[in-house]
């Protein structure tokens, strides 16, 4: 049987769709491992202008990346002397829950308020002071498990600096090395395209990164000015809710202001969180966006909605976190090897 | 045993020394120190092909040049394929594209089976970020090639325009 060359050419698509398939199947089936690797191309992205700046300065590669991670080491040390400390008072804080009298008081004014209009459900009880207890605790064992959690905080300490100490160390050499394997037909484009995300995606990350970093310290003072509880703790969550584009900003403002009327048991600070939180958003909008984060990456709502909901099933809380700026660096990948194929093309 | 290391290690040598004798006679890097030379190695790209391969087509956006290494290169231009020149082990092709972005003028044909070594646009960049008295080396080296070539140019141009002076008919 004699096979044309187009058959063969759609035979071998075939084979590589195929083979694709197969590998991100073979992904799901190591959750963790994907999760330290994204982590770490993400930070190795984040870093890699620092390594530049260095070899600038006339230092090797190797040097350059060893001095930028004993940089990091102090700055954890420093981390760990000043904030770890109000970061895990925070946390136990936040497990023992809060003034029961007072919370009490709020929530069940807030219950008597809806009793009437949910007894045509049947509902006889509510319980949301003891709801609200355990979800608050839940909240503080998550952050403990997850996070503090010293089996996969150990191993993530270790994996983590590791890959990315070889990606910022040898990301050139891996890059030569895969384009070697392109076919020549596609070699030149490869080079091209991988010139052009590279400038493109590594804007994109730098730039959420400053964004939540900026947005989370503002919210962390601004917290602290009010006089809520946990300010530290729901500042940092803002900051990195912020990375979700339209329900982010939203998550940490309802959090703070949860918080503030549980610690009162009142109104007292709701207006002043709102007001935070506004002037946050705003300057974030207005200012920071635009200057920081060179090229947004603009998604509809309901794509932000599915990427959140599979990064939560795929990878729990963090993987909500980090699935929005994944997807918009797949959207950059994506897009910018559209654009510049046809702008390859037709030159 | 130790002689067929030895012998494995020499011809390594041989061909890396060959690269660099190859390397050094091309304009752009004759100025280079040892040193730097190897910076340079380490973005280069080896590529081989066969004969009747095409390396670059007219009118893809030039990305870079490439040097010959072993076999035999044709610069050919048309839908015809007119040659304008070939080239051999040691010549060097496309360096205008190191500097613009404007579309290949020619094609590129491997006449022969063919190993050539490429030095690409964004590379450049990145090393001038990275070692800028390197990348000033080099972008000193490339204008003095351009200078040249604009040289042969004029003179080309000013042969052109005498022999119309003298003889309009058989210009």
């Amino acid at each position: 049987m004699r096979i044309s060359g187009n058959s063969t050419s759609h035979l071998r698509v075939v084979l590589i769709l195929i083979s694709i398939a197969g590998f991100i199947a073979f992904l799901t089936y190591i959750p963790d491992i994907v999760k330290l690797v994204i982590i770490s191309i993400l930070l190795a992205y984040i870093l890699d202008p620092f390594a530049n700046f260095l070899e600038s300065r006339g230092m090797s590669r190797p040097t350059a990346t060893v001095l930028i991670f004993i940089a990091i080491v102090f700055a954890v040390i420093l981390a760990y002397m000043s904030v770890l400390p109000l970061f895990a008072a925070q946390i136990s804080g936040l497990q023992a829950g809060f003034s029961p009298d007072r919370a009490g008081f709020v929530i069940s004014r807030f219950e008597d308020f809806l009793m009437p209009y949910l007894s045509f459900l049947g509902i006889k009880e509510l319980n949301l002071m003891g709801r609200t207890q355990g979800a608050m605790a839940g909240a503080g064992d998550w952050v403990l498990n997850h996070v503090l959690d010293a089996a996969s905080l150990v191993t993530s300490m270790i994996l983590i600096p590791f890959i990315v100490f070889f990606l910022l160390k040898d990301g050139r050499e891996f890059k030569r090395a895969f384009v070697s394997l392109v076919p020549n037909r596609y070699f030149e484009f490869t080079l091209y395209l991988f010139h052009k995300l590279n400038a493109q995606v590594g804007n994109y990350l730098r730039g959420q990164l400053i964004d939540a970093t900026i947005v989370g310290t503002m919210a962390v003072f601004g917290l602290w000015v009010i006089g809520v509880k946990y300010f530290f703790l729901i500042g940092i969550f803002a900051g990195l809710a912020n990375l979700i584009p339209y329900f982010g900003p939203i998550a940490g403002a309802v959090l703070a202001l949860l918080v503030s009327i549980l610690q009162t048991g009142g109104l007292d600070k709701v207006l002043y969180v709102i007001l935070a939180f506004t002037i946050i958003k705003l300057l974030d909008d207005a200012i920071i966006q635009p200057v920081v984060v060179a090229r947004s990456v603009h998604m509809h709502p309901l794509t932000v909605l599915l990427a959140v909901l599979i990064g939560g099933k795929l990878f729990g809380i963090l993987g909500m976190l980090l699935t929005v700026p994944l997807v918009g660096f797949l959207k950059v990948v994506v897009h910018e090897s559209i654009l510049n194929y046809r702008r390859y093309r037709t030159a | 045993m130790n002689k067929i290391w030895e012998n494995i290690f020499k011809l390594r040598q041989k061909a890396v020394d060959e690269i660099d004798a190859i390397l050094l006679k091309i304009p752009v890097f004759q100025d280079l120190n040892k040193r730097e030379l190897k910076k340079i190695k380490r973005i280069l790209h080896q590529r081989e092909y066969s004969s009747n391969e095409i390396i670059f087509k007219e009118g893809d956006i030039g990305l870079g040049m490439y040097i010959i290494l072993a076999g035999e290169v044709q610069i050919v231009c048309g839908p015809d394929n007119h040659v304008l020149a070939e080239l051999c082990r040691g010549d060097f092709f496309g360096e205008l594209s190191l500097l613009d972005d404007a579309p290949r003028s020619a094609a590129a044909l491997a006449k022969l089976p063919s190993v050539t070594l490429c030095f690409f646009k964004p590379e450049l960049i990145d090393l001038i970020s990275r070692d800028p008295q390197l990348g000033c080396k080099i972008l000193f080296r490339l204008a003095w090639v351009i200078g040249e070539r604009l040289k042969s140019t004029n003179e080309q141009l000013k042969k052109i325009s005498c022999l119309r002076e003298q003889d309009p008919l058989s210009a």
